[in-house]
């Protein structure tokens, strides 16, 4: 008895107005205060440390209890004003409901999709992710957050300390002596007075990466001469080659004609072919710089270099379509699909050339001949100049002012690799040099380490190699985006921008189908404020490029129904119920008998409200819930 | 006691009722027609200076139609926008004539005086002016002074730099750019081709020209638009003082350009309704309106034998209507919903108060809802009337982001019009504190008082609910988050919170009449805060396509805090801390009070 009593006076407390409202106070202050405290640092801090956090959850928590308890601790509801308050009150709880049910159950991200590239389906979701795996244990993941000052939330994963995060750090490698095998490697030092700074680069035979470096605006190469021709090779200007196309060119042939696309130009036209009265049509459908195959099956570009460049080509002769994708190596057999008729006959034969590394206008090139002595080319738009280069001097290649002076030589070498973060922009001021890195360091005493982005890296340490893996939080999606259409509509005469709408194909595979081979697709417009949604997700045009208008950033997010539902829902409640808690009573006055006007005021509501306030004095639901 | 409290008596007595019907009908029949004379002395008030407008010889300019920042506008509006934004009134006043914007633009535009010399520009920042070596005192500048001013030059220079590298700018540096915008936009008018008036010949979205900019049409079509043109750019320069001859001109220059391209050139009338419009100052009419109906209410209120309760009503019903004929007109002007702005928040505020008050007097007769709404109304016209600089009254197309959506356009609207429940609270609870800290004794006033505030707080609680939630359902819509915690969000909640807080705290009896009239007052600082704060003090979040340059954050912090000694002044009456004070000071007075 005496429990229940005590039950029942927790639960009076709980769901008291003498709780609610220091509570309402509390929050209230708080919300003034992270506004206050969001100018200062930005949102995504204010999101992490007070909306999205335990302790304010809490607080969201006891609001709730205390909405849902005073509103069962008036049962029951009679007259206009306690329904209006009973409804206002749950709904504000199945709000709340909702609301954590949102941070909790939905998935949402950024996807940049681009006109000149092929169909996306992965979703940059916000965050980064790290994994780790310590020696002999199963790997553990956590999702970070970076704080504006470069602090690192959580600073402890899986044994390994995060102690810091920097979004400009380079890899760079050194080289020490004591190789077992010939392997020059030279230190080259650059300086600039009208820049005022000077840079250090390695340059190595092996590993193959460090025997080109790019430093924008200029090539530096390592060149290892086998043979005396192979030495004058090196020492002679190149020929002026012809501006080579980007994106290479496509060229048909078909009974003994033969046809060119330029993908720079003509990517989504299409050219006919005819012979002995025949005609074959041919459109190129898709590029993609890095080209391979994601989760759905659908192709994607990995990056934006050109290092597995391919062509999608959609090919017709009237009765047959075929879709071909075709690659910029030689090596790679071209992909054929039959997707209407049967195989086009007589065949077509289909190469693709394109110039993956073309040869740079400006480079230094220092060569080391058969006898381990060195030389050096470079060429600028000045000129072209060659010679012998032993370690101290200094050749002026003629890009700017660039001075570079041979520093290190080390016949034998061998590699040792460090990810360092850059204290500002590079002197080459190339944008892409810097990527973001962490530092972590094994246990307490570990020596502090860089780790890449996107690139899972080994650490040793006594008990063996840690792995770790440092990268962005990507989402694969079960349907894949393709942009065909950006447009940009401008106001009358001016250059403001009125509207921007992505033209999107979504394309997904027929859930019927177990193989996932066959595919669905749907046109759709996407616009601000006009969404679409898709298999459950929803597709909102986010923000765009001012200075590329080939490319729209679109938002994707999936909200399980039923959020969605409470949400609404309990927004309806709240609003009917105010309504009724206010005017129910009036509404249903007016409707019985004459409205009195001032005196009505009068004699309305002070005294009902003290009733309201005061305690019920027996509690009927309460009593069932307490098992009275 | 009031008049419907004593009905209620009399209609209890059966034998009277009867009795009472004609004389029922006669009372009613003189409160109709006090009503009627009210809103037509109103109306009339407002027609009549409009009726005695002297034509002016650039009449038929004014409907040529500019297509400037987005969208197609009378040279009217073009006048009035460049001279506001030039010289910061829509009239010039120099050696003791009075120039309206269409005279002063026209001049500029084809410039046939020295304008290198007129004192026309706006430089009001005091510290700027020090800074540079210019007369603090004076107001407006010539374009050669400032152009020719080393030191203004430097600041500029100093501000682009700054504003390159993303760096803050200094309230001097800011102010520094504005005056660039200005004499930038005044070197820009000085130009035959300064606004396009050549329709495009078949685009109707397609970019127009200038008169006398190489051209879209033959040069067959176009030579005698371009000899009219020299001719009446002639007539300027030769006789600046008298252009009475200009008519014909402008009329001819007006229908040539129209039949140049008559599928593009907006119908005739369309460019009418807006030149009406500015000339109408439907907002400044109201808020006199507005005014008068306070000063009438006030009368009725003091002096006894004058019973003009209904000749008020009437004056301010009339404000009421000319003020919502004017949100109209605009709304077709700009072929948009309303408020979607800082100046539209400002009117549509003014109306609510207005319209809300109107309501409730009509419900309950009690007078306080007028007398506390006029002049807050009056105060909310005059400041987007006067402010041009921080409320920028002219219609521009909007951002993406607010366009073509429905929730949009009831939730922005639902959300000011729970603010302007607030202001009348605001304004009802300042009568109540006046009360209390002049007339203590009149304890049924207070009361009274403290029940019609409570009213419009319920008012303005279900507004602003409502609003938030709307709010909430267009972001679910546009940014695919139905609550996003953006400080615009929060501060909306936030003043709902510092409403229910005493509303909840007066049902546990922690605060009770003079609580409910102190946080009316007090809370309404919250909801300045979302409404104006978030966009100015605070100036960050998704909502920033509201925000605008500040500015005067001194004057509004001291207005809020006079108004908190107000409240404060009061608070000590009411507990009485003064004669504790008092008797603190002077032992012998404290038997007194036990």
């Amino acid at each position: 008895m005496t429990v229940n009593l005590a039950k029942v006076n927790l639960a009076k407390s709980l769901g008291s107005i003498k709780l609610a409202v220091p509570l309402l106070v509390a929050i209230a202050t708080i919300l003034i205060g992270a506004t206050f405290y969001e100018a200062e640092v930005g949102s995504a801090v204010v999101q992490q440390e007070i909306y999205k956090s335990p302790w304010f959850g809490g607080l969201m928590f006891l609001l709730a209890v205390n909405l849902g308890t005073s509103t069962l601790l008036r049962y029951p509801w009679k007259g206009a004003r306690k329904i209006g308050f009973a409804i206002t009150h749950w709904g504000l709880v199945v709000i709340i409901a909702g609301s954590a049910a949102v941070i909790h159950l939905s998935v949402e991200g950024m996807m940049l999709a681009r006109t000149d590239a092929g169909p996306v389906s992965t979703l940059r979701v916000d965050g980064d992710l790290v994994e780790v795996a310590a020696p002999g244990q199963p790997s553990e993941q956590a999702s970070l957050f970076i704080k504006a000052d470069g602090t690192v939330v959580p600073s402890q994963v899986g044994g390994l300390s995060l102690l810091g995060y920097s979004d400009n750090a380079i890899s760079t490698v050194r080289f020490a002596t004591g190789g077992k095998i010939e392997n020059p490697a030279v230190r080259l030092v650059l300086k600039s007075d009208r820049m005022g700074q000077s840079l250090e680069r390695w340059l190595a035979a092996a590993p193959a990466a460090y025997d080109t470096i790019d430093i924008g605006p200029a090539e530096l190469q390592l060149v290892k001469a086998q043979t005396a021709d192979e030495l004058v090779a090196a020492l002679t200007p190149p020929a002026e080659s012809p501006v080579a196309k980007q994106h290479g060119e496509v060229t048909i042939s078909w009974l003994g004609q033969s046809r060119t696309i330029d993908i720079d130009q003509d990517l989504g036209k299409s050219l006919e072919l005819n012979a002995q009265g025949q005609t074959l049509s041919v459109q190129t459908v898709g590029f993609w710089p890095d080209f391979r195959l994601d989760g759905n099956r659908q192709p994607v570009s990995a990056t934006d270099s050109l290092r597995n460049p391919a062509v999608q080509l959609m090919v017709t002769n009237g009765k047959s379509s075929e879709s071909w994708f075709v690659f910029g190596n030689p090596g790679f057999e071209s992909i054929r699909n039959s997707t209407e008729g049967d195989p086009i006959a007589p065949l077509f034969d289909v190469d693709y050339e394109i110039i993956t590394n073309p040869a740079p206008t400006a480079f230094f090139r220092l060569i080391v001949d058969q006898k381990g002595a060195l030389h050096y080319a470079a060429k600028s738009s000045k000129g072209f100049k060659s010679g012998a280069i032993a370690i101290g001097d200094s050749v002026v290649p003629g890009w700017a002012d660039f001075e570079v002076t041979l520093a290190d030589y080390i016949p034998f070498a061998t590699v040792e690799r460090e990810i360092v973060p850059l204290p500002q922009r590079s002197l080459a001021g190339s944008p892409t040099a810097g990527e973001p890195a962490l530092l972590v360091s094994v246990g307490e005493a570990g020596k502090p380490v860089w780790i890449p982005w996107g690139r899972p890296t080994a650490i040793d340490s006594e008990a063996g190699d840690w792995f770790v893996a440092f990268s962005p939080k990507l989402l694969q999606l079960p349907f894949s985006l393709k942009l065909n259409d950006f447009i940009v509509e401008r106001n009358e005469g001016s250059e403001s921008v009125a509207m921007w709408t992505s033209e999107v194909s979504l394309i997904g595979p027929n859930e019927s189908d177990s193989d996932l081979d066959s595919y669905t697709v749907s046109d759709r417009s996407v616009w601000m404020n006009h969404p679409t949604w898709f298999r459950g997700w929803k597709i909102a045009q986010a923000s765009w490029n001012p200075g590329d208008l080939s490319q729209s950033t679109l938002q994707i997010k999936r909200e399980p129904w039923w959020v969605t539902g409470l949400t609404w829902l309990g927004s309806a409640m709240v609003t009917a119920g105010v309504a009724t808690m206010f005017y129910g009573r009036a509404v249903a006055k007016k409707l019985t008998k004459q409205f009195k006007g001032v005196t009505d005021l009068l004699e309305t509501p002070e005294a009902e409200d003290a009733a309201a306030a005061s305690m019920p004095h027996s509690i009927p639901l309460f009593n069932a819930l307490l098992g009275r | 006691m009031t008049a419907s409290s004593q009905q209620k008596v009399k209609s209890q007595d059966p034998l009277a009722h009867q009795l009472d019907d004609s004389q029922n009908e006669t009372i009613s029949m003189i409160k109709l027609i006090k009503f009627a004379i009210g809103l037509t002395l109103g109306l009339l008030l407002i027609a009549l200076p409009f009726s005695q407008f002297q034509p002016s010889p650039l009449n038929p300019l004014e409907t040529i139609v500019v297509q400037q920042g987005g969208r197609k506008k009378p040279l009217d509006t073009v006048a009035q926008e460049t001279v506001a934004k030039i010289h910061g009134a829509t009239v010039y006043r120099h050696d003791g004539i009075v120039e309206d914007s269409m005279t002063a633009f026209m001049s500029l535009w084809l410039n046939n005086r020295d304008w290198n010399q007129a004192p026309f520009v706006l430089f009001s920042y005091r510290p700027l002016k020090e800074k540079v070596g210019l007369d603090p005192d004076q107001k407006y500048f010539s374009f050669q002074t400032l152009m020719t001013n080393q030191a203004l030059g430097d600041v500029v220079r100093e501000a682009h730099k700054k504003d390159l590298e993303g760096a803050d700018l200094s309230r001097n540096e800011r102010e520094a750019i504005t005056i660039e915008d200005r004499l930038t936009l005044m070197l820009g008018s000085v130009d035959d081709n300064a606004i396009a008036i050549v329709p495009h010949p078949t685009d109707v979205k397609g970019k127009w020209m200038g008169i006398s900019e190489e051209s879209l049409y033959s040069a067959e079509a176009i030579a005698p638009l371009l000899s009219n043109f020299t001719a009446m750019k002639q007539r300027f320069l030769a006789q600046p003082d008298s252009l009475s001859g200009l008519s014909t001109l402008a009329a001819q220059l007006t229908s040539d350009l129209r039949t140049l391209s008559p599928v593009v050139y907006p119908v005739v009338g369309v460019m009418d309704k807006e030149v009406f419009f500015n000339h109408f100052h439907p907002f400044a009419s109201a808020w006199k309106l507005y005014g008068i109906a306070f000063i009438v209410m006030l009368a009725t209120v003091w002096i006894k034998p004058v019973e003009l309760y209904w000749s008020a009503i009437g004056l301010f019903v009339g404000g009421v209507i000319v003020q919502s004929y004017g949100f109209l007109l605009r709304m077709q002007i700009a072929d948009r919903p309303p408020v979607t702005n800082m100046y539209e928040s400002v009117i549509w505020v003014g109306f609510g108060i207005a319209a809300i008050a109107l309501i409730f007097e009509l419900i309950y007769r009690a007078k306080y809802y007028l007398l506390a709404a006029a002049p807050l109304a009056v105060i909310c016209l005059i400041l987007a009337d006067s402010l041009p600089a921080v409320l920028d009254p002219s219609i521009s197309p909007l951002v993406p982001v607010l366009r073509d959506n429905f929730w949009l356009s009831i939730h922005v609207p639902t959300i000011a019009l729970s603010y302007a429940s607030f202001a009348l609270a605001l304004g009802i609870g300042h009568v109540a504190l006046g009360s209390y800290l002049f007339t203590p004794s009149a304890k049924a006033r207070i009361h009274l008082l403290s029940q019609l505030n409570y009213r419009v707080l319920q008012v303005g609680v279900l507004l602003l609910t409502a609003g938030i939630i709307l709010g909430g359902i267009w972001a679910h819509f546009s940014w695919g988050r139905f609550w996003g915690w953006d400080p615009k969000e929060t501060w909306a909640l936030i003043a709902l919170l510092c409403y229910l807080v005493p509303l909840h705290g007066r049902l546990v009896g922690w605060i009770g009449n003079f609580g409910i009239s102190v946080a009316s007052v007090a809370a309404f600082n919250a909801v300045l805060m979302a409404w104006y704060g978030v966009n100015f003090v605070l100036g960050t979040g998704l909502h920033s396509y509201g925000f605008g340059t500040g500015g005067s954050e001194w004057m509004i912090a001291s207005v809020i805090g006079l108004d908190m000694l107000f409240v404060l002044a009061a608070t000590a009456r009411y507990k009485g801390w003064l004669n504790k004070l008092s008797i603190s000071a002077g032992e012998t007075t404290a038997s007194a009070n036990s």
